[in-house]
């Protein structure tokens, strides 16, 4: 599939695409919109946390960009969060409608990636102020 | 009745099926009590950020409201048709929510003036 197909698989044409097919029983239009708004609030978890890094934890003695370095990806992966929630939304109302099997979700990856990412980078910022 | 089932709350048999998960009045509440946590972490960004700079945190806190409306059930009863427009809506009210308060949130980290070791004192 090329870049502006998967795009335009991942972004609604506006509402009428989202009432193609039949409707789906409520409780899983209900689901999926409880799973988005979880999602959402994990990604202003990220901002919050970030901005907490940069805004009020201590310097860290020789490396002074280290609370950004730790807290901007933060906030950036928040955002990142949030749109990315949008699109499975998106995707997983509409195989709902079609009756297709659900997609398969790309956050839990992020998130994984993300944690995992950050405390590499905070076990290095750590190390550097600590040891050099 | 199995282990699992009587150790799992949301395991569901046939009587649960019928009251509880069969219920789509539950899963609209479920919804709207979701819709109200995610009001009240958007309250706690703007506390936090109301500290360092009141004009930001008051933006931010003028959209809880917002997202508290938007997460209220309707009064005269949505159709089961309507509740796919009416999602679209709201969900990227939230989108565009988070990814401002995610812009807002890094131009004060990267230029916003800091107080660096608050958490220490």
């Amino acid at each position: 599939m090329s870049r502006s197909g998967r795009f335009a698989a991942w972004w609604p044409r506006g509402t009428a695409d989202l009432e193609e097919g039949h409707e789906p029983d409520p409780r899983f239009t209900f689901a999926n919109e409880r799973t988005f708004l979880a999602w959402s609030r994990t990604a202003l978890a990220l901002v919050v946390a970030g901005l907490g890094i940069v805004q009020l934890l201590p310097p860290f003695p020789r490396v002074p960009a280290g609370r950004h370095l730790l807290g901007v990806p933060l906030i950036v992966l928040g955002a990142v969060l949030a749109i990315v929630a949008y699109g499975e939304w998106v995707r997983n109302q509409r195989a709902l409608r079609r009756g297709d099997p659900l997609p398969r979700s790309v956050m839990p990856w992020i998130l994984a990636a993300t944690i995992a990412g950050m405390a590499i980078i905070s076990a290095i910022v750590l190390l550097i102020s600590a040891v050099r | 009745m199995t282990d699992h089932e009587a150790t799992d709350p949301e395991a569901t048999g046939p009587e649960a099926s019928e009251t509880d998960e069969g219920d789509a009045g539950l899963a609209l509440e479920r919804t709207s009590l979701s819709w109200t946590r995610t009001a009240i972490s958007f309250a706690a960004l703007g506390g936090v950020m109301l500290k360092d700079n009141v004009i930001t945190g008051l933006l931010v806190l003028a959209v809880v409201p917002l997202i508290w409306r938007l997460g209220r059930p309707p009064r005269s009863g949505l159709p089961p048709s309507g509740l796919p427009t009416v999602g679209a809506i709201r969900i990227r009210a939230i989108t565009a929510s988070v990814v401002g308060v995610a812009l807002l949130s890094l131009l004060i980290a990267v230029l916003g003036p800091s107080v660096p070791g608050a958490l220490h004192r």
